[in-house]
């Protein structure tokens, strides 16, 4: 799959996680799913949304299962499989020192979960991700990275590597692409990602072999009184 | 062919070294490659003036056509010296006239979404990036891609065959943000795309991912 690349504004992951009142979840699953699911789904909705969880991964999760012919048993089966782990990255955003994360940085959460990076390892990615860093972003570039193949435990230094050299976002954005460029010359996810990690360590391009990125402290100038 | 001697010998034709001054060892391998060489014709050729003569009048001939000029003198630079005589008001009303017409362009207001499946890229369209499918699918009589950005639905992306190749391709413009999808194969066979990196569905079966960004890049 190729991607035609337009220069647009730098944002991610908030589309789809844009907030879904528990009230709306019937009128989305009317007619797509069947009377029993959208009841078990709106009770789930309900509560995740009382819980200050996104309900629209929920709604999503109902709909993939009906479009897919999937037991209406198994969906809600899922959608509260679903819910279990959001409530999970919630916790894990949290415990990286976001009070009050905004749905994609959940959802986002949900994700790299899903993508078998652990709660810890998503609370550390929400810790390096300050400003200009959007944490959802880097919890999905880890979630991406992850399911691409490369060990969880690696998507996620390879990802604080990137933030702690001063990469900026888009190059963090552009991470999964060049691992996948990397199994496609030969090298495993591993191999792939551990070059990355080490041309991380280098300035990044345009800059000198002595950069220091913001906020780190500077080597003394001896030229200066 | 020089490409198997020995760089030694190699120099030996070049006229850098004598043969003498190979090893011993290379010097039977220099003495032929030195026959080999000296077996070559080395007559210098001499062309005819007649022949010279012959390729200068139809160079003569061609440089002379009409056509020829024609496009010479179209294509010879020259110098242009142009006057205008203006009073500073016209240049101002010029001047605001085009930044109406530009503001009319721009501020024109989009067509409304339609609604229903896929509007919700089409809405997103400022934050909206191109992503072309391509899916290899010999048998297939019909094929289409479902995902997070159509409401998995499976009549509303299909993609259309390149040819009899059996390749089937498709482009969206997909909001930015990270999006699971999978194929459609005859309105019925859910597969994922194998280019794509894919996770659990939560069914039992797997979802590809792509995370849509406004740098272009491939995941």
């Amino acid at each position: 799959m190729r991607i035609i690349g337009l220069a647009l504004p730098l944002v991610l992951g908030t589309t789809l996680s844009a907030g879904l009142g528990a009230q709306d979840v019937g009128a989305r699953l009317d007619r797509r799913v069947s009377p029993e699911v959208q009841r078990a789904v709106r009770g789930i909705a309900a509560d995740a949304a009382a819980r200050g969880l996104p309900v629209d991964p929920l709604v999503q999760k109902a709909i993939e299962g009906a479009a897919k012919g999937v037991p209406g048993d198994r969906v809600i089966a899922a959608v509260r499989a679903l819910a279990g782990r959001l409530a999970e990255a919630m916790e894990a955003v949290r415990a990286g020192g976001l009070a009050a994360p905004s749905g994609a940085v959940v959802e986002g959460g949900a994700d790299a979960l899903n993508a078998g990076i652990s709660g810890p390892q998503v609370s550390d990615l929400v810790r390096v991700s300050q400003p200009p860093y959007d944490p959802a972003l880097t919890l999905r570039v880890a979630a991406t990275l992850a399911a691409l193949g490369v060990p969880a435990k690696q998507a996620q230094q390879l990802v604080e590597t990137m933030i702690t050299a001063g990469r900026s976002p888009t190059d963090l954005l552009g991470l999964p692409g060049e691992v996948q460029a990397g199994v496609a010359r030969g090298a495993t996810p591993t191999q792939a990602a551990a070059g990355l990690a080490r041309a991380a360590g280098g300035p990044p391009p345009g800059r000198a072999p002595d950069w220091v990125p913001p906020g780190q402290r500077k080597p003394r100038n001896p030229h200066k009184p | 062919m020089t490409t198997g001697y020995h760089p030694l010998v190699k120099r030996l034709l070049d006229g850098e070294l004598s043969l003498a001054e190979l090893p011993p060892e290379l010097q039977g391998e220099g003495e032929e490659a030195l026959r080999l060489v000296g077996a070559a014709d080395r007559a210098p050729v001499a062309l005819s003036p007649a022949l010279e003569e012959r390729v200068m009048a139809v160079v003569r001939r061609h440089a002379a056509s009409s056509g020829n000029r024609a496009w010479r003198w179209l294509n010879t630079p020259r110098d242009i010296e142009l006057r205008l005589r203006v009073r500073p008001w016209t240049v101002w009303a010029g001047a605001l006239a085009a930044a109406a017409a530009l503001a009319l362009l721009l501020g024109r207001p989009a067509p409304a979404p339609e609604p229903g499946p896929g509007a919700q890229a089409r809405s997103g369209a400022r934050d909206s990036v191109f992503v072309r499918f391509v899916l290899y699918a010999p048998g297939a009589r019909r094929v289409a891609v479902a995902g997070t950005f159509n409401q998995w639905d499976r009549s509303a992306a299909p993609l259309l065959p390149a040819g009899t190749s059996g390749v089937w391709t498709t482009t969206l413009a997909l909001p930015v943000g990270q999006h699971q999808y999978a194929f459609v194969l005859d309105g019925a066979r859910w597969v994922v795309d194998p280019a794509a990196p894919a996770v659990d569905d939560g069914f039992g079966r797997r979802n590809s991912v792509v995370a849509v960004t406004t740098r272009g890049g491939q995941l």
